[in-house]
């Protein structure tokens, strides 16, 4: 049986409202920005992912013109604290910190190209997820980098208790 | 002595002048006894979390990054950044958008590899924000 074109309507309602509700999850914290980080809202892959073009903001020219390891490695983060915002289970509200972060550099990628970085939520449950990610070029698939990290969730959001 | 130990710490100047990004951190460096410190003002962009607020973990993640890189420079008196090969970041305390320190000391270094520890800091140096291991290649 075809649902009816009210029905429809407010269904369509409902996933424009949620959709909403999780771009303004994944608003770019001021570093984000800076880097020039996008997120990738049509990605069909797995996880969560954020692309970053190649600009000299990113750049470390003294090795001819890559894209710099730091600038990875705060794309790889940012990724990494989106997946979990975006897992089924996670409540919106709930703290979130970076326990730990270890990123692997395979090779170096150029500026002319741009990076995707993707994140995927391997363990989950009401203390701690588990998340790995990669970085790799657009255009040809090379991977770059990967990283793994552990975040602890519910945390006070609070400065004064940590 | 002291023109050479000037000479050195140019290199990691160049190094700053040399990585756009680094310069977009606002990084800079000092050498006091032999110890490359770096640091960043906590400029409102480096900031990741708005509310609390809170540094980005990518912002530490690169200072102690670079903390390493700017020492492996500095003792061996290289004229280019070593390949970083990888960095395992633990995070400790909040980061605050303040003033922050960072300082990496060789573990060990071979012919072709560099393992280091790094540390960051703020107001006190005894309470750690961050650590890290850090591996660079050197014989590239």
């Amino acid at each position: 049986m075809l649902p009816s074109l009210e029905l429809t309507a407010s269904l369509n309602w409902v996933i424009k409202s949620m959709s909403m509700f999780l771009k303004s999850l994944k608003e770019l914290p001021p570093f984000g920005e800076a880097l020039g980080m996008i997120l990738e809202e049509q990605d069909q892959g797995a996880g969560v992912a954020v692309l970053l073009p190649g600009h000299g903001r990113v750049s470390s020219s003294d090795q001819g013109g890559i894209f710099h390891s730091g600038a990875i490695l705060a794309t790889i983060d940012n990724t990494a604290g989106w997946c979990i915002r975006d897992h089924e289970d996670y409540i919106e509200g709930t703290s979130m910190a970076t326990l730990d972060l270890r990123v692997d550099f395979l090779t170096s990628a150029a500026l002319s190209e741009t990076l995707r970085v993707r994140a995927i939520c391997d363990g989950f449950d009401g203390s701690l997820a588990f998340v790995r990610a990669t970085a790799e070029v657009v255009a040809s698939g090379v991977l770059v980098a990967t990283g793994q990290a552990t975040f602890m969730l519910g945390t006070p959001n609070n400065p004064a208790n940590v | 002595m002291a023109q050479s130990l000037q000479n050195k710490l140019d290199h990691v100047h160049r190094l700053i002048k040399a990585n756009p990004y680094l310069e977009l951190l606002g990084a800079e460096a000092e050498v006091i006894e032999e110890e490359v410190i770096v640091s960043v003002f906590g400029a409102p962009h480096l900031v990741g979390n708005i509310n609390l607020p809170a540094l980005h973990g990518g912002v530490i993640g690169s200072l102690l990054g670079f903390a390493a890189t700017a020492q492996v420079v500095y003792t061996n008196n290289l004229h280019a950044s070593p390949r970083l090969v990888n960095i395992d970041i633990d995070y400790l305390r909040t980061g605050k958008p303040i003033k922050t320190f960072a300082a990496a000391k060789v573990v060990r270094q071979g012919r072709r590899v560099a393992n280091m520890r790094a540390e960051l800091w703020q107001a006190e140096r005894t309470r750690t924000i961050a650590v890290a291991r850090v591996q660079f290649l050197l014989d590239q």
